[in-house]
């Protein structure tokens, strides 16, 4: 049982994986994973909605039967837009010391399905597994990072955004597959 | 283990060897002398608010359930079958009327009396063989409450936790206790960094001069009021009791003003004024200085800072306060266990605005906190070595060749302690001093407990 990992959904209700809008959703989350492994941020942040939530909760080992698994009230991340571009911001300057020099990273992308909504079909959901590989400086340990994350993206109402299909992220929740992280900090975005 | 004489008389001199930071025989003098003895934060009872409910926390390897039972008191208790040392409770949180070993199924109530030993007729003779009676979970040596914080010591002779935090409390008080209820605590966030445990108590208890360098950052993309960093050199550095910590400078003002310009609504300010002793006070609206960053000996800190948390054009901030813990793990690894708090009274507007100013300072994201743990993490590595154990960091700073000040403590300073203006490593000495004083003081030696009924 969990509160905010990503729901189980039906799987009659998932689109066939060769759907158009499941092509075009798998297709966003690798295009993103791309500029989140390069740390193009500026154009990351150009694909997220005004009003973007995007929520990292604590995951805490709870008794199966508690009826939770997330830390009440506290997250790693729980950014609207303004706080998602102040972190951009901030690895634009140039003191930036955790990530100067930069981490190797690896979002590696899988499991992804893609659930329709009845009212509309300019959102969907979209689950996927992201599995972070983050390297720094020579010798150091790497970490990883594993994660199941629940996207909410909408199209571009302008159809401006050049994602294929002007998707743009409304909405993600990760669920880290860890309780205590190892890693120094979550300087990255998964 | 060798003789550490000489690294402590360095130490207490202000030259610190730097492999104190990454040294396996220092790590097992720390866990056995420092963690053995000292009083060591484990929950804040906002966490555990109803009967049954729990947290698991540790004293670096040693496991506590604390818990609160059913007639509301709060208790710490070693996660540990009497029977075969199974963890009862391997969950980190939750609600329990009973722990049941997952092993044998005996099991206990949530104050720790055992109440279920499976065949205890049969397989021990009932209560001739094996006193059930009166049996518990190992409770923590000593234990002790301040403002709702709940601390452990491993030492039963512990001196009362009161006592062992003496004037520090009066600076405590200002993170937690802003009104009669005190604080509500959330969290925390937990993660491992391969970095020693002392760098980060030693940052948060007095390196204001850290912050114009490393956390520039934060400071250029318009996070706060002020316009450099450098300001942090306004503030005073006090040490008092078993802590110390940093300060901030407030523009002219009235009490009021002053509380204001940090970010508190009215309505909080009428309950500090209601709260806070004369000197407290006295403190923030006479001599203008508002706490920011602390440490308690040895790994308990806290931080208090006040961004700006919406894109608004107006200047309006937000103050948010965390507790954090340097859970050591090894020489060169520390889990950091960042909880954010907020006063129980203040608005639910306000609660929703502090959390996230934590999220965005401090913490496992926080635009502060990541720079830090690069440093310390670097540190931690370069002092594993042989050239580590011939430099000696100067950690003087603050003091002339011949130990005088380079300038004098402050004569109106309405806190307890001892206060300086401006940089200086006085904390970091203080909290080094405290320190030294622990690893050369031989380990309190309780003994051992027999269960069962045999004597």
């Amino acid at each position: 049982m969990s509160t905010l990992a990503p729901t189980p959904r039906t799987i009659n209700r998932c689109l066939p994986f060769g759907d158009a809008r499941h092509l075009e959703a798998h297709q966003f989350l690798v295009d993103e994973a791309a500029l989140l492994d390069t740390q193009d941020y500026d154009t990351w942040l150009s694909l997220l909605t005004e009003d973007v939530r995007y929520l990292a909760p604590v995951r805490v080992t709870t008794a199966r039967g508690a009826g939770f698994d997330t830390a009440p009230g506290m997250a790693h991340f729980d950014e609207d837009h303004y706080a998602l571009s102040r972190r951009v911001a901030r690895f634009a300057t140039e003191h930036a010391w955790t990530e100067d020099p930069p981490s190797r990273l690896r979002h590696h992308v899988s499991n992804v399905r893609t659930f329709a909504l009845d009212h509309t079909d300019d959102e969907v959901i979209v689950e996927s597994a992201v599995l972070l590989f983050r390297s720094r400086g020579d010798v150091r340990e790497p970490s990883i990072i594993s994660a199941g994350r629940e996207d909410r993206l909408r199209r571009d109402p302008a159809r401006r955004v050049p994602s294929v299909g002007h998707w743009m992220l409304a909405a993600r929740t990760v669920s880290l597959d860890e309780s205590v992280l190892r890693t120094q900090n979550l300087a990255i975005f998964l | 283990m060798g003789d550490q004489t000489a690294v402590l008389e360095d130490v207490r001199r202000g030259m610190v060897p730097a492999h104190i930071y990454n040294d396996d025989e220092i790590f097992a003098l720390e866990r056995e002398r420092v963690f053995g003895r000292s009083w060591v934060f484990v929950a804040h009872e906002s966490e555990i608010p109803r009967p049954g409910d729990y947290v698991v926390r540790r004293v670096v390897e040693d496991s506590f359930i604390v818990s609160r039972d059913e007639s509301g008191v709060v208790r710490a208790m070693f996660n540990m079958c009497l029977h075969r040392g199974m963890q009862v409770c391997r969950a980190e949180m939750g609600n329990a009327s009973h722990f049941r070993c997952p092993y044998h199924g005996w099991s206990y109530r949530n104050d720790g009396r055992l109440v279920g030993l499976p065949f205890h007729g049969e397989a021990y003779g009932g209560e001739e063989g094996f006193r059930r009676k009166g049996q518990t979970l190992l409770p923590a040596p000593s234990l002790g409450v301040y403002n709702g914080l709940v601390f452990v010591s491993l030492d039963p002779d512990a001196p009362p936790l009161r006592e062992y935090l003496g004037d520090f409390a009066f600076y405590l008080d200002l993170y937690t206790q802003q009104s009669l209820e005190g604080i509500e605590l959330v969290g925390p966030q937990r993660w491992r960094v391969k970095a020693n445990w002392k760098i980060g108590a030693e940052n948060f208890a007095g390196d204001s001069y850290h912050t114009p360098h490393t956390h520039s950052s934060v400071v250029e993309i318009g996070l706060f009021r002020e316009p450099k960093a450098s300001k942090r050199k306004e503030g005073a550095l006090y040490w008092a009791g078993s802590g110390g910590g940093t300060t901030y400078k407030l523009p002219p003002g009235t009490l009021d003003e002053r509380l204001r310009y940090v970010g508190y609504p009215d309505e909080m300010i009428t309950r500090m004024r209601a709260t806070w002793s004369d000197a407290q006070l006295r403190m923030v609206g006479d001599d203008g200085f508002m706490v920011s960053a602390a440490s308690v000996f040895p790994n308990l800190s806290l931080v208090h800072n006040w961004p700006k948390v919406t894109g608004g054009e107006d200047d309006e901030v937000v103050p948010f306060i965390s507790l954090r813990q340097w859970q050591p793990v090894s020489a060169d690894e520390t889990e950091v266990l960042s909880w954010f708090a907020v006063d129980r009274n203040a608005p639910e507007r306000f609660k929703e605005l502090s959390y996230k100013a934590y999220l965005m300072c401090f913490g496992s994201t926080g635009m502060f906190e990541q720079d830090d743990v690069e440093n310390w993490v670097s540190i931690t590595s370069t002092a594993a070595g042989s050239m580590a154990r011939r430099l000696r960091l100067n950690n003087r700073m603050g003091l002339l060749a011949d130990d005088k000040p380079v300038s004098p403590p402050l004569a109106h300073f309405s806190g307890p302690g001892v206060a300086y203006v401006g940089f200086g490593e006085y904390n970091q000495r203080a909290m080094l001093r405290a320190w030294a004083d622990a690893l050369e003081t031989p380990p309190p030696e309780p003994g051992p407990v027999d269960l069962g009924g045999v004597t």
